[in-house]
């Protein structure tokens, strides 16, 4: 399975972690779908591998279906530029968080923060929807498969070009 | 008690824009932004469709999907378990959509790119309310069922639709915080509207015309349907309506250019609501402001209210002049004025009527004028009816009876405007004398 490329790049990579909004989907067993805002997210040193983090306690169903099934899709956008790409995957698990996981969230956070208010979207209500209480946080990783371009526009659906 | 649709419709309306998760047969799940959910009623919501893609394909295949929403203010999120139920790409939810969309479009940079191909309906199955931080709601200086009532008591005690229309936009402002507003007929051919109140500009535009399916205003009379836009877009503005209709059939009837449609140069919120009396349509209440996002669902449904209070009001008053008009006061003749002679034009060509060098108006209100002119000239009378003009065929008035109330409204605001010895005053119900000031003469210009 090593032989499989990989299907982010480096630029790819770095855009993902970089303060993006992070939205995560799956589906039950009647392919009846659901999602809910991810924190964040981290990418392996080999790109095979991305971890999206989120609260729990907002995704009870999601949380079943990827143990039950383990089908992932996770949209990547910035707010600023529209800029989205897609991923998905096959094989979601929970993992245990990594020691400077929670300062990672915290910092994909600030920048995403900076970013919406930026665009005139009050700080408050944008701080809001981003808090999380760390004991309610859980990583989900996935080998990411295919990866769509998705920004409004042509191209938008197409693979993602490395 | 579930979460009603209503209760949250203000995050179908946010700054933020909607993800919406799909399925494939095969078991993939979608994840997408959808830049704009539609509130349809308690039961349903659209949304806007603009690419084909993997969402589309998805919902066509298995249309099990689930949006979620943010509350702009609060940040309260919500899942909404939906069901496909078919696509609009035409008609007034599209009409509406494709409006809002325009605005969303042109705040996010994305005009040219965001194009709606049609309005993809869903029924609403169950809503979610995700758990999380969430601020308080911030109190609001509007109570907008209280400015209805307020509303709804003032048009009650008017007795025309002069006062009616004053009336109405008087508490928008008073009470609803609205400080532009206009009220425009349809036209008897249901070509065009024009202008027959406003409140809140320098020069009240009195007479403008706008063609049906022309800009907000337009598009709201042509699908009789409210349309709202809450970002400041160039692709409704009235002049752009006007150079595409131009474009489109040069030989269109041609629209009063004279007197400019009043207006904020760049509206940031637009609402106009479709005055209608039953299925009939009878003009269009307009409000707009230079803020964004100021006009929610609430307000549009508080205009909606109001528009159908302004239907049903124009209908009763109509009808009480007609089964109950006065006699015209009888044996009152013109009494003789001096001064310099002012020649009174009318253009048959463009049917345009002068008063000296200066345009005054033109269609029915100037037909209205010279008739009353020539009677006050020639035939020494200054007491007219409503119901005599009616049946004046010069006049070229159809059966439709509330639009020769409202022809005489504009008149008499475009003189009051334009004219300063020249005035029409209501003497009762269903008529109303004319007031010259100074010697006139009738000049008919042919060509």
């Amino acid at each position: 399975m090593d032989a499989a490329p990989t299907v982010l790049d480096g630029a790819h990579a770095a855009f993902i972690q970089g303060g993006v909004s992070v939205i995560v989907a799956s589906r039950d067993a009647h392919n009846t779908p659901t999602l809910v805002r991810a924190l964040a997210c981290r990418v392996s040193p080999d790109r095979r591998r991305v971890t999206v983090f989120l609260s729990a306690s907002q995704a009870a169903a999601l949380v079943a279906a990827l143990r039950a099934i383990g089908a992932i899709a996770v949209v990547f956008s910035q707010p600023s530029t529209h800029r989205t790409i897609q991923l998905k995957g096959r094989d979601a698990a929970f993992t245990p968080l990594a020691p400077d996981d929670r300062e990672r969230m915290t910092e994909q956070i600030a920048l995403l923060v900076a970013e919406l208010t930026a665009l005139g979207h009050p700080e408050g209500m944008v701080r809001a929807f981003l808090d999380f209480a760390p004991d309610d946080v859980v990583a989900v990783a996935f080998t990411p498969a295919e990866a769509y371009a998705q920004t409004p526009g042509p191209g938008a659906g197409e693979r993602l070009r490395r | 008690m579930p979460i009603g649709l209503v209760a949250i419709r203000d995050c179908l309306d946010g700054t933020l824009p909607a993800q919406l998760a799909t399925c494939a047969p095969d078991g993939t799940p979608n994840v997408a932004y959808v830049s704009e959910v539609q509130f349809v009623d308690g039961q349903h919501v659209a949304l806007s469709f603009q690419f084909f893609n993997k969402t589309r394909e998805n919902i066509l295949a298995n249309p099990r999907a689930t949006a979620l929403v943010t509350h702009p203010e609060s940040a309260a999120r919500y899942r909404i378990h939906l069901q496909y139920l078919r696509t609009d790409v035409e008609g007034p939810l599209f009409e509406s959509m494709k409006a809002k969309l325009a605005g969303i479009a042109s705040h996010t940079g994305m005009s040219g790119v965001f194009r709606l191909r049609g309005s993809d309906v869903y029924r609403v199955l169950d809503i979610e309310h995700i758990p999380g931080l969430e601020l308080p709601a911030r109190p609001s200086g509007r109570n907008l069922l209280a400015a209805i009532r307020v509303c709804a008591q003032r048009m009650s005690a008017c007795l025309d639709l002069a006062s009616l229309l004053d009336a109405v936009l008087a508490s928008l402002e008073s009470v609803c915080d609205i400080h532009h507003a206009m009220v425009l007929m349809l036209e008897e051919r249901g070509e065009r509207l024009y202008t027959v109140a406003s409140r809140g500009y320098e020069q009240s535009g009195v007479g403008s015309e706008i063609p049906l399916g022309a800009g907000v205003i337009g598009v709201a009379a042509r699908e009789r349907t409210p349309i709202r836009i809450t970002y400041m877009t160039s692709e409704y503005s009235y002049r752009r309506a006007i150079r595409e209709r131009l474009r489109a059939d040069p030989h269109a009837p041609k629209l009063e250019t004279e007197i400019p449609l009043p207006g904020l140069p760049e509206p940031c919120s637009q609402l106009a609501v479709p005055i209608l009396a039953g299925a009939r349509l009878l003009g269009v209440l307009y409000v707009e402001s230079p803020e964004n996002r100021r006009f929610g669902y609430d307000d549009e449904d508080a205009l909606v209210a109001v528009a159908a209070q302004i239907g049903t009001a124009i209908t009763a008053l109509e009808q009480a002049a007609e089964h109950h008009a006065e006699p015209p006061a009888s044996g009152v003749r013109r009494a003789p004025v001096s001064g310099a002679v002012v020649a009174i034009r009318r253009y048959a060509e463009s049917d345009s009527l002068f008063i000296g060098d200066d345009y005054l108006i033109k269609g029915v209100a100037g037909a209205i004028l010279w008739k009353l002119l020539r009677e006050y000239l020639y035939e020494h009378r200054t007491e007219f009816t409503n119901r005599e003009l009616r049946l004046d065929p010069a006049i070229r008035l159809p059966d439709v009876s509330e639009n020769l109330e409202a022809r005489l409204i504009l008149l008499q605001r475009r003189l009051a405007e334009r004219c300063d010895f020249i005035r029409i005053e209501k003497t009762g119900r269903g008529r109303f004398r004319l007031c010259v000031g100074r010697p006139v003469k009738l000049v008919e210009v042919a060509g």
